[in-house]
């Protein structure tokens, strides 16, 4: 068994830095792949139909080479450059793309990625802005018209249990990512900030049955390892879309460790199931309105009571400190941002709040307040 | 002096509709602030989230956030709220009208009282606060955030705005009952928070009233495809205020019909904004740079003329169905129609996306010869999508002059006038050989 895992997070590291290798070869090998924006997407109905979903990214450290030419400059960075990867080709093995309607530029981009791209299949997800009863019940409306966008596209039906098969896929997805971010709540952690980032992009870019056997075979890797105590500090990470390693290495070279987060590339991915017992569409429309802790969704109640789970994040992963980590434009998450910071120091954290522009973050000034952000967490822990 | 100018040239540059707007606005707000102190629930509301006629069937006055802040603008009072805002830690790069709309009742909450000097005396405090997901997420966000400052019950709705490419047959019968339920649960929100019940009947006479209202308007509009042009833009975007503001009002009814006997009698007697105009423009997406309305003035020393919008647009025509009896239903069917009527018409045109799709048919129905599109730093949903519109104008009238503007809607700091004439100066140049070129 340990030879068989050894080696798993240098293969998740491959696909982390090769993305689209392996669904390229799939592509090459005639298989339709469908790229899809945001967390929002069920990807479960395109494993249903043996379509590979593929979680479009953007290109930290890749300046914008077209979309300039395309796209407003006050849009939301992100997108920016998923855009301008695809105007260059990146995205080119694409059969389709699915992009729903969960914030202002995921609304925008869809009418602007077909224009310019024209890509053979393409669908917008309306998703709910509410969690109303009605909300559920209009979503899952909106997703059984996405199956049968699907099918038609595809040109055979899914049945039930083609989408429960899918279901059982990616919730042992799920069930295997919260088992590797078990292995973050020991102290030291047995992977790193970093590291799960590889996995988590990495998970993006393959059928969801192959990331399942890397899953398996990296938490075998990890247990295995002993580090001993070297009292870094424990760090959170709160904000969007972190599918680069830059911020969350330069915070661990800086002698932190960031043991578990709050992201869409992350945990909000996954931390909830999908529950079919009702019926699967109607489980995926519970689970991705209703599990998704994104500020797109509007929750009610006051402030302890909506972020009340990143508390239960910081008792259970022991949490010393916090980065809330917004993108420039994201006016969902500025206007939360206050209240989040509120809310964690209110636990008696410090926070550290950082944005940039998603293509280039100024790692330089970054390290400096890193630095001294973790002075601040040593200074507390002393008095 | 200009009542002497006007009758020396035929021309008249505003109507005198929208000269009454000032007046109009200054007594909403002591309206408003007066029933506060009658003890009168008061909300703050977002415009065009079809809960108008409920809100008023129910006796509730009505706030609008949004354009308290664009009065903040236009006064240039907008500044302290925008640093008290940022002092609280909100991003400047947030919508300028949540910047204004968050600075003043975080800063009415520390004072413990109005404001100082808010403009046109401040808004009342609200009992509820009812935003809603049409247009853009602010408007819906915002009312969340001041919960930092306030107890006041929320209650959002959504309000769907279908894909460009949805099939509308198939989506219409759950998209419909979707937004009747948000409107019943409004109903069963407001019912419990005013201890009163809904009149159904003075709901359905109200929307009734309010179609009509929109008819005038929509009557009065169209005027300005006459040549020349009886009304400028400059007056689109004080006159939409009753519209949106003051929907429910006899008032407002009153005055779009007479808006309209006005710019009836404009064109009968071929007058127009200015005494020769040689051009036709088209303000198209993008919120107006409130602080800064005159620069719209230097376009007229072209002889150019704005005759019509996509900013502010009157709602798509909707006819009540004679045997319609059900007002929720009604306003639930009616939502739909108008927030998927570009989409229909755009798939018709062969797959136009609806916002360049409705400055295509603008171009076509108002005779225009170049468009002006404002690309404002802090409102993401009125600017994205302008260089998508730019490229389909293009398809369509491959020489047309388009010209992006850049400022804000609020935020005077990134507008520079000197920049902004220089580019006037340019696109007139090439709307003139434009129209040359096309004879």
């Amino acid at each position: 068994m340990t030879n068989v895992a050894e080696g798993a997070l240098d293969r998740a590291r491959g696909l982390y830095e090769n993305r689209g290798l392996r669904a390229k070869e799939l592509a090459a090998q005639g298989k339709q792949v469908v790229g899809y924006l945001c967390c929002y997407t069920p990807a479960e109905f395109m494993t249903a139909l043996d379509l590979v979903p593929y979680r479009i990214q953007g290109g930290v450290g890749k300046p914008l080479k077209q979309a300039d030419q395309h796209l407003e400059t006050i849009m939301c960075p992100y997108v920016r450059s998923c855009f301008d990867l695809a105007m260059g080709g990146e995205y080119d093995f694409l059969s389709g793309v699915v992009i729903p309607h969960t914030c202002d530029a995921m609304h925008r981009i869809y009418d602007i990625w077909k224009y310019h791209m024209k890509p053979p299949y393409s669908h917008c997800i309306t998703v709910p802005h509410m969690t109303h009863r009605a909300s559920f019940e209009y979503f899952q409306k909106e997703l059984e018209d996405f199956q049968h966008s699907l099918e038609r596209f595809v040109g055979r039906s899914a049945s039930e249990e083609d989408l429960v098969r899918a279901i059982g896929l990616h919730n042992r997805c799920r069930a295997l990512l919260r088992e590797l971010y078990e292995l973050r709540k020991q102290e030291p952690p047995l992977i790193s900030g970093t590291e799960i980032t590889w996995v988590l992009v990495a998970g993006m870019t393959i059928p969801v049955q192959e990331f399942n056997d890397l899953l398996e075979d990296i938490i075998a890797e990890v247990r295995g390892r002993k580090p001993s105590s070297d009292g870094r500090h424990r760090l959170l990470v709160v904000g969007s879309e972190v599918d680069d390693v830059a911020m969350i290495r330069l915070v661990e070279d800086c002698g932190a460790s960031v043991v578990m987060d709050d992201l869409c590339t992350g945990s909000r991915s996954f931390w909830e199931d999908v529950d079919h017992a009702k019926g699967a569409v109607s489980g995926l429309a519970a689970r991705y309105l209703g599990g998704i802790t994104c500020p797109c969704t509007y929750r009610e109640g006051k402030v302890p009571e909506r972020f009340s789970y990143l508390g239960d994040y910081v008792r259970d992963w022991r949490i010393q400190g916090a980065l809330l980590y917004t993108i420039r434009y994201c006016d969902t998450y500025q206007l939360d941002a206050p209240e989040i910071k509120g809310y964690l120091e209110s636990l008696g954290l410090r926070v550290l709040y950082l944005e940039d522009d998603y293509v280039m973050p100024p790692l330089g000034q970054w390290k400096t307040r890193v630095e001294a952000f973790l002075e601040t967490i040593e200074s507390t822990k002393e008095e | 002096m200009a009542q002497e100018t006007r009758e020396k040239t035929s021309s008249r540059k505003s109507t005198e509709s929208a000269g009454k707007i000032r007046t109009v606005v200054k007594r909403m707000y002591q309206q408003a602030q007066q029933a506060k102190e009658e003890k009168r629930k008061v909300a703050y509301c977002m415009v065009m989230c079809n809960y108008e006629e409920i809100l008023e069937a129910m006796d509730i006055v009505q706030v609008y956030t949004e354009n308290y802040a664009g009065l903040c603008a236009v006064k240039r009072q907008a500044e302290p709220y925008m640093d008290k805002a940022r002092a609280e830690g909100y991003s400047d790069l947030l919508c300028g009208y949540t910047q204004v709309g968050i600075g003043f009742d975080a800063l009415r909450h520390e004072l413990g009282e109005m404001p100082p000097d808010a403009p046109d005396g401040g808004m009342p405090e609200p009992d509820v606060l009812l935003g809603c997901s049409m247009g853009c997420d602010p408007r819906w966000k915002w009312f969340q955030a001041l919960g930092r400052y306030k107890d006041a019950p929320i209650y959002n709705i959504d309000v769907l705005m279908p894909p460009s490419d949805a099939d509308m047959e198939a989506i219409k019968e759950h998209s419909v009952r979707y937004m009747a339920e948000e409107l019943r649960g409004l109903i069963a929100f407001l019912e419990e928070q005013t201890g009163t019940e809904m009149d159904y009947d003075r709901l359905m006479a109200i929307v009734r009233q309010v179609e009509e209202t929109r008819w005038w308007w929509r009557e009065a509009y169209e005027l300005r495809r006459a040549i020349p042009c009886p009304m400028s833009t400059q007056d689109h975007f004080v006159l939409f205020v009753p519209h949106h503001m003051m929907l429910t009002d006899s008032f407002t009814l009153d005055f779009y019909k007479g808006l309209y006997q006005e710019l009836k009698e404009r064109v009968d007697n071929g007058i127009g904004v200015i005494d020769d105009e040689k051009y036709r423009l088209l303000w198209g997406v993008g919120l107006p740079p409130w602080h800064t309305m005159s620069i719209l003035d230097y376009f007229l020393n072209f002889g150019a003329v704005f005759a019509a919008e996509t900013a502010y647009m009157i709602p798509e025509p909707f006819e009540i169905p004679p045997d319609a009896s059900d007002p929720v239903q009604l306003i639930a069917e009616r939502a739909f129609e108008r927030n998927s009527a570009l989409q229909w018409r755009g798939q018709k045109a062969g797959g136009v996306p609806p916002l360049a799709q409705a400055h295509l048919e603008r171009i076509e129905d108002f005779s225009i010869d170049g468009v002006v599109m404002h690309i404002t730093r802090s409102c993401r949903a009125s600017t994205m999508g302008q260089i998508l519109v730019r490229n389909v104008i293009r398809e369509h009238y491959p020489k047309m002059p388009v010209m992006f503007m850049e400022s804000d809607i609020v935020d005077l700091g990134t507008y520079s006038e000197a920049e902004t004439k220089n580019r006037i100066d340019t696109f007139m140049e090439m709307v003139g050989a434009y129209k040359g070129s096309a004879g």
